[in-house]
């Protein structure tokens, strides 16, 4: 940048284009007038001449700036001038008013132009050297970024990504940082909360981490491949020293100005003048550290904290830009992993969906077979009631006349048959009737008391016989409740009409994972249990059975409502008889 | 005098069962197979009650208890049929009674008498 003197008086127009020009140029260039007074300069110029904007006017003097740099000509000005010879200076060693140390060439050439004094170069000659000694830093520096940026191409998954990042900060390969920690935001709440971090929780622990790093010798490719077996197993402890920190953004502070405006901070063993910074630092028990914003896309997202608690070595601003340069790696990545996650999220939803949908078409065949099923039954059962009227009908008036024996006895078991069949299909077409309402959730419990009462009491039993244990917890199962009704009624029914005369129930309801279950188990002697066996055998796979249909009526509907009924076997060797269906959600 | 029944039935071997059980319990019991020859008769002639059949060809029971209402309005009328689903349409209201078919007929006699001695 072209610079000037403000009070500088003689200025001459036709200098400055020349000047601005140069304002960018490696070397310096700079004009002295004719009394030997530095002039005007670039910025080169001046960082060799050791210029700032503070420096008096008196002390631009090439004869006590050359006091420094020792080209000579100072001594030879007055000389040169007169001659009209132009200086050159090659090689040569000199510190400037600043105490640094450099190598210069320097030329100038007496004004030709009517303007008095002279014109000049100069060039830090060592600077080409120190560039060149800059380079292999520069190349670690650019195949850490390759490597860091290859390791997070490879994955979308966000815990991976925060790890190659804070892998590389904290590898020897990398950026050589002791501990990084990681702080996401809490957009809602304005907090950046602690989430990660990496590194010795103190110097036992490092000596055992890096001992071991340093044995397997690994490069950062392979560290980073692998970076779950050298930093997971270390990172718990350190993670959770800053689990529960939370930095509050609507404070001010150091690390609010470090998000805000983007810009690292490197804190060089000083005490941050602010609360939230000094607590900050007190939690990680360290006085230097390097905060680096995580942006994306102009919206912050996070903040590196990192130290070198354990080496004490300090932190140079060279390693805060690079993990500033990581950062804005992590930040990309974290950014398209956010964005993988919600597709990830998305595809599951639409999966979701679709299994549902699966699900439901299954369903409405189902339902539509059953409805088919119940229609043809319905009209079956219809179609059978006019012949069994009359035949039962016949039967009966017969019995009315005189008739013997044997023909009553034959009559009365047609009638008491037909009397029978004409049960079972009012049992059909009970179920037909039922599964034309609308599935609802329901308490089973409430569903087994209602039912087992009315039932005792529609047989005229008391419920001595039978008793009743209920669970709980609400057991909610989804289903049409005329249908779960109606298969629990003929259950009861079946147990107290057919299986208990020689013995006792009891009737409870449980949770068994995720069904609710009914269970019917019975007390009795060894013959009782016999014939209990035997009843129960017929009744659920004897299709001869007097109360088969019913019951499989029954068994069909439970398994219409995912559910099953059935006979196991108890400890005691005593059957008992399950219903379960599955618990819905609000169960 | 012995009430007069009229049963309405398409099914000739109901109307027979009905017959010979409503006789032998002292009714006197004409029959008709279908709904217009029931109004035929209920209008030419009198009865007390008739025991319908509501699924019937052509003129449906439901049909048959309306145009009844208004040949034989003082002839009280009992619905009887396989289907209990009946029950709910509000057509069936204008009847005296509603028995589904059973080969046990103390059912169907006990209305009889229930509406007879209510009317």
């Amino acid at each position: 940048m072209y610079t000037q003197i403000e009070n500088e008086v003689d200025r001459r127009l036709t200098d400055q284009p020349l000047l601005e020009c140069l304002g960018h140029a490696g070397v310096g260039v700079f004009t002295i007038d004719a009394d030997g007074c530095i002039r005007q300069f670039n910025d080169t110029a001046a960082e060799i001449f050791g210029i700032d904007d503070n420096t008096p006017w008196d002390e631009l003097s090439i004869t006590r700036i050359d006091t420094f740099l020792s080209t000579g000509l100072g001594d030879k000005f007055p000389g040169l001038m007169a001659s009209g010879e132009p200086f050159v200076g090659t090689a040569i060693g000199c510190t400037n008013p600043n105490g640094r140390f450099m190598v210069l060439n320097m030329s100038c050439q007496p004004r030709t132009d009517g303007v008095g004094g002279m014109i000049g170069v100069v060039e830090e000659v060592n600077t080409s050297g120190r560039r060149a000694e800059q380079v292999p830093s520069l190349i670690r520096e650019l195949e850490l970024l390759t490597e860091v940026s290859a390791a997070l191409s490879s994955s979308f998954e966000l815990d991976r990504v925060l790890k190659v990042i804070m892998t590389a900060a904290t590898a020897s390969q990398g950026l050589g940082f002791n501990r990084v920690f990681l702080f996401l935001l809490d957009s809602e709440n304005q907090k950046l909360n602690g989430h990660l971090a990496i590194g010795p929780s103190d110097a036992e622990d490092a000596g055992q981490i890096w001992s071991g790093l340093e044995s397997k010798r690994q490069t950062l490719r392979d560290l980073l491949s692998s970076y779950e077996d050298s930093s997971r197993q270390h990172d718990e402890p350190i993670t959770e020293l800053i689990r529960h920190i939370g930095l509050d953004l609507s404070v001010e502070s150091l690390v609010k100005g470090v998000c805000e405006s983007g810009r690292w901070a490197n804190l060089e063993n000083e005490t941050p003048s602010d609360g939230p910074t000094a607590a900050l630092l007190d939690a990680l028990g360290t006085r230097c550290m390097a905060l680096v914003p995580l942006i994306s896309k102009g919206k912050l997202i996070g903040l590196l904290a990192a130290d070198n608690l354990i080496t004490r070595v300090p932190i140079s601003n060279d390693s805060v830009q690079l993990l500033q340069l990581l950062a804005n790696q992590a930040a990309v990545a974290m950014e398209k992993a956010r964005l993988y996650d919600e597709q990830k999220k998305r595809a599951r939803e639409l999966m979701r969906m679709n299994s549902l949908l699966k699900e439901s078409q299954d369903q409405i065949i189902k339902i539509e077979k059953m409805s088919i099923i119940g229609e043809l039954t319905s009209a079956v059962a219809h179609e059978l009631r006019n012949p069994l009227t009359i035949i039962g009908g016949f039967a009966n008036l017969m019995l009315k006349s005189e008739l013997s024996v044997d023909l009553r006895d034959y009559l009365g078991i047609i009638a008491s048959e037909v009397r029978r069949t004409e049960e079972v299909l009012e049992h059909v077409l009970d179920f037909h009737r039922s599964s034309q309402h609308e599935s609802e959730t329901l308490n089973l419990s409430d569903l087994v008391e209602k039912n087992l009462k009315l039932c005792l009491g529609r047989l005229h039993q008391s419920d001595t016989q039978i008793s009743l244990s209920l669970a709980s917890e609400k057991l909610m199962v989804h289903g049409i409740k005329d249908q779960l009704a109606h298969a629990t009624y003929q259950l009861f029914r079946l147990v107290a009409g057919e299986l208990i005369p020689s013995g006792s129930a009891e009737v409870r309801t449980e949770r068994r994972e995720n069904n609710a279950a009914v269970i019917v188990s019975f007390e009795c002697d060894d013959r009782a249990k016999q014939q209990l066996t035997r009843a129960l055998r017929q009744v659920f796979t004897d299709n001869k059975a007097s109360q088969r249909l019913t019951i499989m009526v029954a068994g069909e509907t439970i398994k219409y409502h995912g559910g099953n009924l059935g006979v196991a076997a108890g400890a005691d060797g005593v059957p008992s008889i399950y219903l379960e269906l599955p618990l819905c959600e609000e169960g | 005098m012995a009430h007069r029944i009229l049963v309405v039935d398409d099914e000739a071997l109901i109307r027979l069962l009905y017959e010979r059980e409503l006789v032998s319990i002292g009714y006197e019991v004409t029959t008709a197979e279908s709904g217009t020859v029931a109004i035929e008769m209920a209008t030419e002639d009198q009865f007390d009650l008739a025991v319908l059949d509501i699924e019937m060809p052509g003129l449906d029971g439901l049909a048959t208890l309306n145009r009844l209402r208004e040949a034989a309005p003082q002839m009280a009328v009992i619905l009887n049929t396989a289907y209990a689903i009946y029950k709910a349409d509000f057509q069936t209201w204008l009847a005296d009674a509603y028995v589904v078919k059973s080969s046990d007929l103390q059912t169907l006699v006990d209305q009889i008498r229930k509406v007879l001695e209510n009317r």
